[in-house]
């Protein structure tokens, strides 16, 4: 049997959950056992196989056209999609723009904040993404499974992708189900 | 009794009892957001809907009266898609992001909920509006875009306090909690009585002192008694690593989870200094020494003495360590001034009475609970003893109906049906009207045919209209179950004629008799009664005293008290705290506060409880009652410790529950 080829990417987030994926310590070594670890932020390849993986990981929320395309990509190469962590299962701390819009986001980050510069300005490059409200994973894309925490405990995300690597569909409950 | 079955499970439960209780009392769990087992059920969050054998829809059972034969099913599937879809439709109307929650994480009944459901997202996103935050109240924040709209806040400030400041403004999703008519909090009707916030299933109500100090998983709860006042409410003190995180209401106890300002919200902020070390004067200087030289120094000063030595003891400290107290001064050295720091004011004049007449004449708190008509006389309940307050102001949309008789303003004012406000220290001629209005107007329950004075002489001295007066005595004597409380505004006046006079009213209105005794005085500090019990309420003057002790433990210091002290060549102060009385003291013993000793408290109706210790004093520090008996051996005095027979000794004004 083939093992299962696990991929990973994230998009608004902090990074905090692939951190706390690395705090699963030497249970990482156990898991390249059983599953083929392929694309990650924290891995030489770059893009899940155009040929397709079992399982794609996304961290964080959906924040621009760039993390739409993102989302779109490893959704259509892989089987089993897991909102990993509370920016791409609710939203998460990012998503609190939402509650004044993006453009007053922008305003403050880049213009009125007390430690710019005089004349600063808005970004304006056309190649920049084109920036959204910010989504929960599955408002774009058909989530099959959501990890929330912020980040998901190391245990939970052994037992996740331990059972993930074995074949079966884990059960977030109890123990296993923390939002944070 | 009636018997019911559900989830397959025969129970039986009182008439009466909602299904939801019904579960509870028998271990079968069914989710809930907006009911509380003190507040009246309610049916707002939908989440304790339950199928009924025969009913065509779902049910809420925290609104569904039990009834004999029902059968009940909690987890049938279709419930538990409506319990999901009602829990993903709270979480879209507001902002509920756990993260930077401080209930997150084991204190959130709407996480904890969710939890239970295995959601593991949300099916609907919020809905991104902002919603007020209302940051004006010391002690609390109120945070709408956490709040669920359960209205227990609501229920919590009408039920348990009876102050009806929070409600709420607009309709459906646009709803928010306001205080008043949508006035900051800090500016509102709000007593500080915290009950909303001990209430709140999410984080919307925020308590300043705790939030973020740890999940009630991280703290110690010890189950103890408030040393506020007299009232003695259940308490339930929240440590964690030895200090005071927050303060709750006990529900077991007699005040039912509520509490007012000075239990909750004070204790938590003491920022006095603290005194760590025994101290003697050395020259002008005070300086630190040890216990043994402490009591060493006390002994060289005041064995000489005998009974020249005036003894003064808060009535704060414990039952116990009062007992000790007037067992070490009054029996031990022959001291002739052994008294509280409260020199009888509260307590007195009523002890006196009953000292004379020989039975207790004051009934039990509970009396509130079923009063159509109260007379507050003497006392403001909204600045004094609130939980009893809270009683009375709750009763009121019920139809109790209250008289206030004060000749300044009372904060009890704007509840009452009628205010009397008559000449300053007049209160026998007061009573005297109200009497000679009863029985003018027929209504004397004794079948008094006269008073002790005419109702003209009396309103004359009083100042107060006929009219008021004849209101008050219809009032009070008309109602089925009246009640006078009254106060130090009555006790101090120290005249065994306005006490006469105001038996005489509890008695013609109805209030005292044979079967009910419908009157009762709030006291004073914790163990006001214990001090007048112990004979502990003299009145302080110093004549040929050559030194003091004062048994000050945690409590405040009064002006007062300083000013009298002044003549004292020789002063020995046994407290907690730091204080214009240590300074001038030449020896202080430093004890503990009332949260670090465990002790008895007597309270007002004469209800003995036990309070535990819910936190480690600091080195070097120890109990009042150990101080107190440590002094005695240095003395070479035996104490009485038997503090139970101590008690007994005198007739108490209110019958002992020991």
């Amino acid at each position: 049997m083939t093992k299962p080829k696990i991929s990973s990417d994230w998009m608004a987030g902090c990074s905090g959950c692939h951190m706390s994926l690395l705090d699963i310590d030497e249970r990482l070594l156990e898991i390249a056992e059983l599953a083929d670890i392929r694309a990650t932020p924290i891995t030489d390849l770059k893009e899940p196989d155009e040929s397709g993986v079992d399982v794609g990981i996304l961290e964080g929320g959906v924040n621009n056209s760039s993390n739409e395309e993102v989302a779109h990509r490893m959704r259509s190469r892989c089987k089993i999609l897991v909102a990993f962590g509370d920016c791409a299962v609710f939203g998460g701390v990012p998503a609190l723009r939402n509650m004044c819009g993006t453009q007053e986001a922008l305003q403050r980050a880049y213009v009125d904040i007390e430690s710019n510069e005089a004349n600063s300005k808005i970004p304006s490059d056309p190649e920049l993404a084109t920036m959204s409200n910010v989504r929960a994973l599955h408002e774009v894309v058909k989530v099959d499974l959501h990890v929330p925490g912020c980040p998901p405990d190391p245990d939970v995300i052994y037992y996740v992708l331990k059972e993930l690597a074995e074949g079966r569909m884990p059960d977030m409950k109890d123990e296993n189900l923390h939002w944070h | 009794m009636i018997n019911l079955t559900i989830n397959g499970k025969t129970i039986e439960v009182e008439d009466g009892t909602t299904v939801l209780n019904a579960a509870r009392q028998n271990d079968i769990k069914i989710p809930t957001l907006c009911d509380h087992p003190n507040l009246t059920p309610y049916g707002g969050c939908r989440l304790c809907m339950v199928e009924v054998k025969g009913m065509r829809v779902p049910i809420a059972a925290c609104t569904l009266p039990a009834s004999n034969g029902m059968v009940i099913e909690t987890e049938t599937p279709a419930l538990k898609t409506s319990r999901n879809v009602i829990l993903s439709l709270l979480f879209s109307e507001r902002n509920h992001f756990c993260p930077f929650c401080q209930v997150s994480g084991g204190d959130c009944e709407l996480q904890n909920a969710a939890y239970d459901e295995h959601m593991t997202h949300w099916p609907i996103q919020p809905q991104w509006t902002n919603f007020p935050v209302d940051t004006s109240h010391p002690f609390f924040i109120l945070d709408n875009n956490r709040c669920i709209l359960c209205r227990r806040c609501i229920r919590a400030c009408a039920e348990m306090s009876g102050n009806f400041t929070l409600n709420v403004e607009e309709r459906g999703s646009a709803t928010i909690v306001v205080a008043d008519t949508n006035v900051p909090l800090g500016q509102s009707s709000c007593i500080s009585c915290g009950s909303c916030v001990q209430v709140c299933p999410t984080g919307a109500l925020i308590d300043r002192q705790s939030a973020y100090l740890g999940h009630d998983k991280n703290l110690t709860t010890t189950r103890s008694i408030c040393r506020g006042c007299s009232l003695g409410c259940g308490i339930q003190i929240h440590t964690r690593d030895n200090r005071i995180v927050k303060i709750t209401g006990d529900y077991e106890a007699a005040n039912a989870g509520t509490l007012c300002k000075y239990g909750r919200f004070f204790p938590v902020e003491q920022k006095q200094a603290r005194i760590t070390s025994p101290m003697k004067r050395v020259g002008k200087q005070l300086v630190a020494t040890t216990w043994e030289d402490a009591l060493a120094t006390l002994t060289t000063n005041i064995k000489p003495l005998k009974g020249k030595v005036a003894a003064l003891a808060s009535t704060r400290l414990s039952v116990e360590a009062l007992s000790t107290f007037k067992s070490l001064f009054k029996e031990g050295l022959g001291s002739d001034m052994v008294t509280s720091v409260e020199e009888g004011r509260p307590t007195a004049l009523q002890a006196t009475y009953v000292d004379k007449n020989g039975s207790p004449i004051e009934g039990k708190l509970d009396t509130l609970r079923t009063a159509d008509c109260v007379l507050l006389v003497g006392v403001d309940l909204a600045n004094t003893h609130e939980v009893a307050g809270f009683y009375i102001k709750r009763n009121i949309p019920k139809g109790t109906r209250l008289i206030v008789i004060d000749p300044n303003e009372n904060g009890m004012d704007d509840q009452a049906n009628i205010n009397l406000k008559p000449k300053a220290g007049t209160d026998e001629a007061v009573f005297n009207a109200i009497e000679a209005s009863v029985i003018k107007e027929g209504l004397a329950r004794t079948g008094a045919k006269k008073g002790k004075s005419t109702l003209a002489a009396a309103l004359k001295v009083c100042g107060l209209a006929e009219e008021d007066v004849k209101d008050t005595a219809r009032m009070l004597a008309e109602s089925v179950a009246p009640v006078i409380v009254f106060g130090k505004g009555i006790s101090m006046s120290g005249d065994s004629a306005v006490m006469d006079a105001m038996v005489r009213v509890a008695n013609v209105i109805g209030a005292s008799d044979s079967e009910r005794k419908g009157l009762f005085s709030v006291k004073g500090e914790a163990n006001s009664l214990a001090a007048s019990l112990l004979g502990l309420e003299d009145v302080f003057e110093v004549k040929n005293h050559k030194a003091a002790y004062i048994a000050m433990g945690d409590d405040y210091v009064t002006k007062r008290l300083i000013a009298k002290l002044e003549k004292i060549p020789y002063l020995i102060v046994q407290a907690s705290y730091e204080s214009e009385l240590t300074e001038r003291a030449d020896l202080v013993l430093p004890v503990d506060i009332w949260a670090e000793e465990t002790g008895h408290s007597l309270n007002l109706d004469g209800h003995l409880q036990l309070a535990y210790a819910a936190l480690t004093a600091p080195e070097g520090v120890h109990s009042n009652l150990n101080v107190l008996n440590e002094v005695a051996r240095a003395l070479g005095v035996t104490v009485n410790d038997d503090w139970h027979a101590a008690l007994t000794k005198r007739t108490s004004v209110v019958e002992l529950d020991l």
